[in-house]
């Protein structure tokens, strides 16, 4: 602070008056003394204060048109914040709405196909076997091959194949 | 524009609804009444803001900010301290992050100071012309040796400087300790009183 003893002989500084000044001057307790004896140094903050109040007026009055324009240009964009606030709402509420269709269409969907999806397996019986067909043509078809009539030359070949293999047989055994 | 159609000016001299009243108003959907709440902060707020960022115009876009914030965030005041003192915190947020630009921007500009050329205006034609000179030139010097401050240091000079808040208010605003508020303030005159100990002398009275 740099200010000197309490006494009526030496003075404050306008420096050390202006920190005080700042500093809150009910605070500083000592130059408040000081100021309460030494009419010198009163009148010196006097002085002070008054000149740096006069420097700290700030000209903020103004024009009632300017506080109007200035209240409508709020409260139209407070009004524009607004419309947009409940645009953005309903947008939202449409998109949630939309995306709830589609989860709830979705889950319809899955349930449906569901039994298709997850067809159990089929147990083979006999019963369920289908019957074996009926045709004329099947009917006709003999039980041995080599009895067929294509064959029926060829009978005596076969037939001697078939020993071959029955005296290879007897041989063998 | 519905609310601002519906906005008389009569119904300031109906009744006087508490700040309390008018929000709870606000909150239902009345646009009216966040209008009442704008016509009665208006000023304080305009003025807080010029005694931060000392500049017409960005006071006005500060102001407007301010009350379109409070706006938007109104559902979240809880009433803990009083609306007058919600609102200029939070026009105090925004112009120290204006002042805070204003800096940035000057350190990409060389040459030039992150405040306007302070210009002399000619002496008027008032009772006491000279003393008027004077405070000027003091205003001047002021804000010259304020270039030196911090953009923290600055607001808390301009809102005891131009406010003439007390350490203690200045605190609650800004959300620190009073020690703190007085640390930076008392480093912001160590580094102005150089500056404006020619000014406050009696020779320059």
């Amino acid at each position: 602070m740099g200010h000197r003893e309490s006494n009526m002989t030496k003075h404050y500084s306008e420096a050390d008056l202006l920190e005080t000044y700042y500093m809150q001057p009910g605070q500083s307790m000592p130059v408040m003394m000081h100021l309460a004896e030494c009419a010198e140094c009163k009148a010196k903050y006097e002085r002070l204060e008054r000149k740096l109040r006069e420097a700290a007026v700030c000209d903020t009055e103004k024009p009632a048109t300017f506080w109007t324009r200035q209240r409508l240009s709020i409260m139209r964009r407070v009004d524009g914040q607004r419309e947009h606030g409940e645009r953005f709402t309903r947008n939202l509420r449409v998109a949630a709405a939309a995306l709830l269709a589609f989860f709830l269409g979705g889950a319809v969907v899955y349930k449906s196909l569901q039994p298709a999806l997850k067809t159990p397996p089929v147990a083979i019986s006999d019963h369920a076997l289908p019957a074996p067909p009926k045709t004329n043509d099947e009917l006709q078809v003999p039980r041995d091959p080599w009895q067929s009539d294509e064959l029926q030359d060829f009978h005596a070949v076969v037939q001697w194949e078939s020993w071959m293999n029955d005296t290879k047989k007897k041989a063998g055994s | 524009m519905g609310s601002v159609a519906s906005f008389r000016l009569s119904q300031f001299n109906e009744s006087a609804p508490s700040d309390r009243e008018l929000i709870a108003r606000t909150l239902g959907g009345d646009g009216g009444a966040f209008a009442l709440l704008v016509e009665r902060f208006q000023r304080k707020i305009f003025r807080v803001a010029f005694a931060i960022v000392r500049d017409d115009m960005e006071a006005d876009t500060i102001a407007q900010d301010t009350f379109i914030q409070a706006y938007t965030h109104l559902a979240r005041f809880e009433g803990r301290s009083e609306f007058e003192t919600w609102l200029t915190r939070i026009a105090i947020n925004r112009s120290r992050d204006s002042l805070r630009r204003r800096r940035f921007v000057s350190l990409w500009r060389t040459g030039e100071s992150d405040e306007r050329e302070m210009i002399l205006e000619p002496v008027d034609d008032r009772p006491d012309p000279e003393r008027e000179f004077m405070a000027r030139q003091l205003r001047v010097a002021i804000e010259r040796a304020e270039r030196t401050l911090s953009a923290q240091q600055k607001l808390i000079f301009r809102l005891r400087h131009y406010e003439n808040r007390s350490l203690e208010d200045i605190a609650e605003l800004l959300g620190l300790r009073a020690g703190t508020v007085r640390a930076h303030l008392f480093r912001a005159v160590h580094k102005i009183r150089k500056e404006l100990a020619e000014w406050v002398t009696g020779s320059r009275t």
